[in-house]
């Protein structure tokens, strides 16, 4: 068994666990915190990205042991008490999601992406969220929400036309 | 190098099948705080049928979205719904709802006439009050009106419904007859860039025109014609379950089952025809798997008009069209040799 202690959400959380867990499964069944999706299991469709050091990751890809002493953020660290992220409210204004499975993975990619650019171009957006497969959106929405999101991040009105 | 073509594809769909029974039910309580209870067997897997009906209750009641609270999907307590299948929710489920939405209206006219000191069908139902036609300041909350409905009269504003598109038989000598309810019709273009040296086609551009009748909730509409086109991307150029020999398939993940990503997204051009159906619940007809029929269509023409190949087994692989530029090229000289 491996001892890991991790920062998850500005908390920290031990488990013991054996060596060839994933982050993923540490997640989802040592700290019940479900919303990374287990979707292929093999890093192909991102719906368990999780944000790990400030950069995004395919939680299914990381050994728990590798995430041992780092700070983890996933989808429930995001809202608050007080409402959504604007993220996810520019998700939500936009109607971005639809079967909502990619969610979760898609809203933390676009953190990871805005932390890093708050002024991303449609480009930039799509580049970042590439390892994020939806079935269901086509996208579009969710490369909107994005754009929205930024905005709001900087302070500025939601501009629709754009 | 490039060469760029513009496609176009047209497309009708059936909306609600009559060569079987095809009904779905709804009940809709109205409460005595003016808020009302949808009761619907329908299945929301995100294409936002929930929110849809929820507004044709309250479009029907008189209140707001926000007002109904949807119950869906549970055989012990919602009545009977054939499937959130073949683009039907927002036609037959939708009207099921609003025929239900009416008849507990109804109830609630009959005991707001007395109390307004006019017949029931000089009333409406707007802006969450009973109110006299063209005397609007004469109004009763609904609440008020639901409330002595029940308390006062003994007629609790409940209505059930079912709708079932008149079934009509297909005339077994001919095939004639009429198999569906209603249509919708839509045409996409596509604008695609294909390299000649490679046969890769980088599709660039889909305007999609809709009819769906009146649009309930154009963005939800625009939502599911923006991932149709996704689905119809991957199935012109992308998609392809393969077996081996002995009939297993090789490509059994995402891995190499590959699907359209952000990255191979157009830029997308909805227009939602301006269109109204009167056997629809206010108008509507339905938008969800035709969204998906016209793009590979469209882009397969685009690809003939850049480069001239017809390619007519998907998906359009840069292989095949690379294999069909060069056969072109191959026939050529001949021809000019024949002339």
């Amino acid at each position: 068994m491996a001892n890991v202690t991790l920062n998850v959400n500005g908390e920290a959380r031990t488990a013991s666990v054996p060596p060839e867990t994933t982050l993923l499964k540490l997640l989802r069944d040592n700290f019940n915190l479900t919303g990374a999706k287990l979707g292929c299991d093999v890093g192909d469709c991102g719906a368990c990205t999780v944000i790990v050091d400030g950069k995004p990751v395919n939680a299914c890809l990381m050994l728990a042991g590798q995430a041992d002493g780092r700070d983890v953020l996933t989808i429930e660290g995001l809202a608050t008490l007080d409402g959504l992220h604007p993220i996810q409210k520019a998700f939500e204004d936009n109607a971005s999601l639809q079967c909502g499975f990619c969610g979760p993975g898609i809203i933390l990619s676009a953190k990871a992406l805005l932390d890093e650019n708050p002024a991303p171009t449609a480009q930039q957006i799509r580049d970042a969220l590439a390892g994020n497969l939806c079935r269901c959106t086509g996208y579009t929405k969710i490369i909107e929400a994005v754009q929205d999101a930024a905005r709001a991040l900087r302070g500025e009105p939601a501009d629709k036309a754009a | 190098m490039k060469r760029r073509g513009r496609g176009i594809a047209c497309m009708w769909y059936p909306i609600g099948f009559t060569v079987s029974a095809n009904p779905s039910a709804a009940v809709v309580k109205i409460n005595e705080d003016g808020t009302a209870t949808l009761l619907t067997g329908t299945v929301e897997t995100g294409q936002g049928s929930l929110t849809i009906l929820g507004q044709i209750a309250a479009e029907e009641l008189g209140i707001a979205t926000d007002d109904v609270h949807v119950v869906s999907a549970d055989t012990d307590a919602t009545p009977m719904d054939t499937g959130a299948i073949a683009s039907r929710t927002t036609y037959v489920t939708g009207n099921a709802t609003r025929l239900a939405a009416e008849k507990a209206k109804l109830i609630l006219f009959e005991v707001a006439a007395p109390m307004l000191g006019v017949k029931p069908d000089q009333i409406e139902a707007r802006d969450r009050k009973i109110q006299v036609k063209g005397y609007p300041q004469r109004n009763l909350a609904i609440g008020e009106v639901a409330n002595h409905a029940q308390v006062v009269m003994g007629q609790p504003p409940i209505g059930a419904a079912s709708f079932n598109p008149a079934t009509v038989a297909l005339d077994p000598e001919t095939g004639q007859g009429k198999p569906f309810s209603t249509y919708v019709y839509a045409t996409q273009i596509a604008e695609v860039d294909v390299d000649d040296e490679t046969g890769e086609v980088e599709v660039l551009r889909i305007v999609a025109a809709h009819d769906c009748g009146t649009a309930i909730n154009p963005m939800l509409v625009e939502g599911q014609i923006e991932g149709g086109i996704s689905m119809g991307i991957g199935f012109a150029l992308q998609e392809e379950i393969l077996f081996d020999d002995a009939g297993r398939q090789i490509n059994p993940n995402l891995t190499n089952y590959i699907m359209p990503t952000s990255l191979d997204m157009p830029e997308i051009e909805v227009d939602i025809v301006k269109s109204f159906d009167p056997t629809g619940p206010f108008g509507a007809k339905g938008v969800g798997e035709p969204t998906a029929v016209p793009t590979a269509a469209a882009i397969l023409n685009a690809i003939r008009d850049a480069v001239g190949v017809r390619i007519t087994s998907l998906p359009a692989t840069p292989e095949k069209v690379l294999a069909a530029i060069k056969a072109k090229r191959a026939q050529q000289p001949k021809r000019i040799a024949a002339g």
